[in-house]
């Protein structure tokens, strides 16, 4: 197989005295979709903005350990964490947009990191809308207020102000928690388009999801207080595998 | 490469920002303390003012101010609770209680010099009193009654809402939750705004250089009318004006230290406190 | 009875503002019936010829606090950025704590300071333009400005930090770097704030009184000859405050026009701080409410 684009290796993350991720280690692949399901509070989410350095905005918290992008390791010397982020996009639970139109929300990104010019930014706003399907839903009020789109649609808006400054690797924080299910299918059906040219994260506690949509699972639970990787692996195998009472409590608990 | 260099540039300014606000405070403390220390004993302390302030000590000074910040006390409790709680309790999703909060504000905002001509009128001319300790307390009662307010409001607003709606469910009349539930949970809202107003009106000297304050030959006052008293902030503001006498120099530096060290020492106390309820208000 | 005692309270207190407001516009009416609205806008106080205009006042007391505003904005906000953005939470009490000290400094010690010490640098460092003393325009503006320096700091603080952590992270979340995200999302939705904290500096500024009075020279009849000349900033002057707390106030009562302008000047003062306070206050809550 292929080299990993994204690889940890005994990821630890402490708050004080305790511990809240112990031990991780995963390898994930280029062009696929990569499941983390478990229970919650046991550290997905902190473990998906470990990725990403994200973490490191919130205060008092301690990572040890390795992560790797493209086999070099993300906390480097030589690393701007800034520019990873903007390789690394992340999507939260709750869709976050800026009090700024349609427009402004999608370019938000690129323009402000430089990378394009100003004439292009119409053009990158539509491509970023159409990849998020959301174009044809916005394109005549792309300079109302993107606080007056419904949730669902928000929540495709910032997709597609991730997608516009064309990540590599795009973290989902259980992207659907917040949804009604048209909105839901709506998201997961670009998950299956988008794993055609971007790597994506999958956060989600909905099994059914993560059967549907992951080419490769994790799970991870609670072991002494702080997150473990119980199993990874095929979607089949973990979901089916029995090796880790874990598992199972948590599958019959939904 | 030139982003990193905006953000490394903007950080360093704005802290030197932040590191200019704070060393105005260490050169105020520095230049007064090394200044007014010479000036500190004992006497200093036990003495009253003599040959127009270039002898002698501040004795009847601290008092003065004493009986000031003990008469504002009491005006401004009572106010500030009653405005508290009408405002936390009685105009709960009332559209007046923005109304009520603005004139707070603006009240908060209104220039103590006002207070003083205002107080002029009042006090000194109409009632007669001529200069008395009363009216200053009044005065400087009515000018900390936001401070007070404030700290209690956001206090108020901090308290759970489970433990109103559990004592409601208990029975209790509205009036019987203020007495046993909100005001025992929000006395220490009171204490640190009280102390921060005092902290205030000590050092106020436009309210009640015209309406009770005098340089010299005043004790202990024993009535309303014409019993007018001393204080620190007069006395430095007096002898500031003619301070070319190093004797008198000496002086006024150590009635500063002595006015600074009362005005720090009742913030300290209540600082740590009321900046742990105001965070709770704002920023959960 | 509880009920009853917040009512009496609250009344007590709202009546006592609205009194004392009608009270010092009922004084002042000798003086407008005397000079019409030319009260406001004369620039003439001679009250041995019975002649008053505050424009004068008002003209000092708009430079000093705008020239304060000028001088303490950019390092208010540059500060509160700071703490609110860059530094560690558990720098954050103690830097607060010391803002909040320096908010507590009486002003009589400003003024002390300004007169024993500020006054004769700002002699020096204007020595060039020849002025004729320390006490100057430009003095009580620097005096100020430190005086209202913790005002807009810490409430711009509490501003920039009502903008949510979300909105930050998503930004960070893009690629953006810590001061891009305070230009680009932290500082527009703070901006109503921001701008709240600035004019509760200005009202504060307007009505300070006795630091003030102490390095200001409290020249009357001080007018510029261009109201865009600098020249005034380096020569003494009058500002409403000032002359509200000069010995004039104790000689103007027997004197019903006399008394009535004094307290015109109040009543202008009032007006002018009031609606700078008001609109800041409103500002502020909208943006908590938001």
């Amino acid at each position: 197989m292929a080299e990993p684009i994204l690889q940890t290796q005994s990821l630890t993350v402490t708050a004080g005295s305790r511990t809240l991720l112990r031990g991780v280690s995963l390898s994930i692949h280029e062009k696929q979709v990569f499941g983390l399901i478990g229970p919650s509070g046991a550290g997905k989410s902190t473990l998906l903005k470990c990725l990403n350095r994200l973490l490191e905005l919130t205060p008092a918290l301690k990572v040890s350990g390795v992560v790797r992008f493209h086999g070099e390791s993300i906390h480097g010397p030589t690393v701007d964490a800034d520019a990873l982020r903007s390789r690394i996009g992340i999507l939260f639970q709750q869709p976050i947009v800026f009090p700024k139109s349609v427009f402004q929300n999608v370019v938000f990104g690129v323009k402000h990191l430089g990378v394009i010019q100003k004439s292009a930014l119409p053009e990158v706003a539509e491509q970023a809308l159409r990849e998020a399907s959301l174009w044809d839903e916005v394109k005549d009020r792309l300079h109302q207020p993107a606080l007056r789109l419904s949730v669902g649609q928000q929540q495709r808006l910032c997709l597609a102000r991730t997608l516009a400054s064309q990540p590599e690797v795009i973290l989902m924080d259980e992207p659907t928690s917040a949804l009604d299910p048209k909105s839901t299918e709506a998201i997961e059906q670009l998950i299956v388009r988008l794993k055609k040219t971007h790597t994506i994260v999958l956060v989600t506690h909905n099994v059914r999801q993560a059967r549907q949509l992951a080419d490769q699972l994790a799970c991870i639970c609670l072991r002494d207080g702080a997150g473990e990787v119980i199993s990874q692996g095929e979607p089949c195998d973990v979901l089916c595998s029995n090796c880790a009472p874990e598992i199972e409590a948590y599958l019959a608990g939904g | 490469m030139h982003r990193k260099l905006i953000h490394h540039g903007f950080r360093f300014f704005t802290g030197l920002c932040a590191l200019a606000c704070c060393s105005v405070l260490m050169t105020l403390i520095w230049a007064i303390v090394q200044r007014g220390w010479p000036a500190i004993s004992w006497r200093f302390f036990t003495e009253q003012i003599l040959l127009v302030g270039a002898d002698g000590g501040i004795f009847y000074n601290i008092l003065g101010t004493l009986i000031l910040l003990a008469t504002t006390v009491v005006v401004s409790t009572p106010l500030a609770l009653g405005l508290a709680l009408l405002h936390g309790v009685y105009l709960q999703g009332n559209r007046w209680r923005s109304h009520l909060t603005l004139l707070i504000y603006v009240l908060n905002g209104v220039p103590s010099i006002l207070f003083g001509i205002m107080g002029f009128i009042v006090f000194v001319h109409y009632l007669d009193w001529g200069k008395s300790w009363l009216s200053g307390g009044i005065l400087l009662g009515l000018i900390i009654v936001p401070t007070v307010t404030v700290a209690l409001v956001e206090r108020i607003a901090s308290l759970p809402s489970c433990y109103i709606e559990a004592a409601a469910g208990l029975g209790l009349r509205q009036s019987q939750i203020i007495r046993f539930v909100i005001l025992p949970q929000s006395i220490n809202g009171l204490v640190t705004g009280t102390l921060l107003g005092l902290a205030r009106a000590a050092g106020e000297t436009a309210p009640i250089m015209f309406t009770a304050t005098i340089f010299a030959g005043a004790t202990v006052p024993n009535a309303v009318k014409e019993s007018p008293v001393l204080s620190l902030p007069y006395h430095i503001f007096i002898l500031a004006q003619d301070s070319f006498d190093p004797s008198v120099s000496a002086k006024i530096w150590g009635t500063a230290l002595s006015l600074l060290g009362i005005v720090f020492l009742l913030s300290l106390i209540a600082l740590p406190a009321r900046l742990k309820i105001h965070e709770e208000a704002h920023h959960g | 009875m509880t009920r009853i005692a917040i009512w009496f309270f609250s009344g007590v207190t709202v009546l006592t503002v609205l009194a004392m407001a009608l009270l010092l516009l009922m004084q002042s009416l000798p003086v407008w019936q005397h000079e019409g609205f030319s009260f406001a806008t004369g620039a003439k106080w001679f009250y041995r010829q019975q002649e008053f205009g505050a424009a004068s006042m008002i003209y000092g007391t708009l430079v000093v606090s705008i020239g304060a505003l000028v001088l303490a904005t950019p390092v208010g906000i540059g500060a509160a950025i700071f703490t609110a953005e860059f530094l560690p939470a558990r720098f954050r009490l103690m830097v607060k704590l010391t803002i909040e000290l320096l908010a507590g400094v009486p002003s009589v010690v400003y003024g002390l300071l300004g007169i024993l010490m500020l006054r004769n640098w700002i002699y020096e460092l204007l020595a060039p333009f020849d002025p004729l003393s320390g006490d100057t325009l430009f003095t009580a503006a620097v005096l100020l400005a430190l005086m209202i320096l913790p005002t807009i700091m810490t409430l711009s603080d509490d501003a920039l930090r009502s903008v949510p952590a979300t909105q930050r992270h998503a930004a960070r979340g893009l690629g953006l770097n810590g001061t891009e995200v305070v230009l680009h999302v932290s500082l527009p939705q703070a901006s109503r704030g921001l701008f709240a904290a600035v004019l509760l500096g200005l009202g504060r500024a307007m009505g300070e009184t006795i630091a003030v009075f102490l390095v200001i020279g409290r020249q009357d009849n001080q007018w510029p000859q261009s109201l865009f000349s600098l020249q005034p900033l380096i020569e003494s002057g009058q500002t409403l405050t000032s002359k509200l707390g000069s010995s004039e106030t104790n000689i103007a009562y027997g004197n019903p026009l006399h008394w009535g302008a004094m307290v015109g000047l109040g009543v202008i003062l009032l007006v002018i701080v009031t609606l700078i306070t008001w609109f800041g206050a409103y500002l502020q809550r909208s943006d908590h409410a938001s």
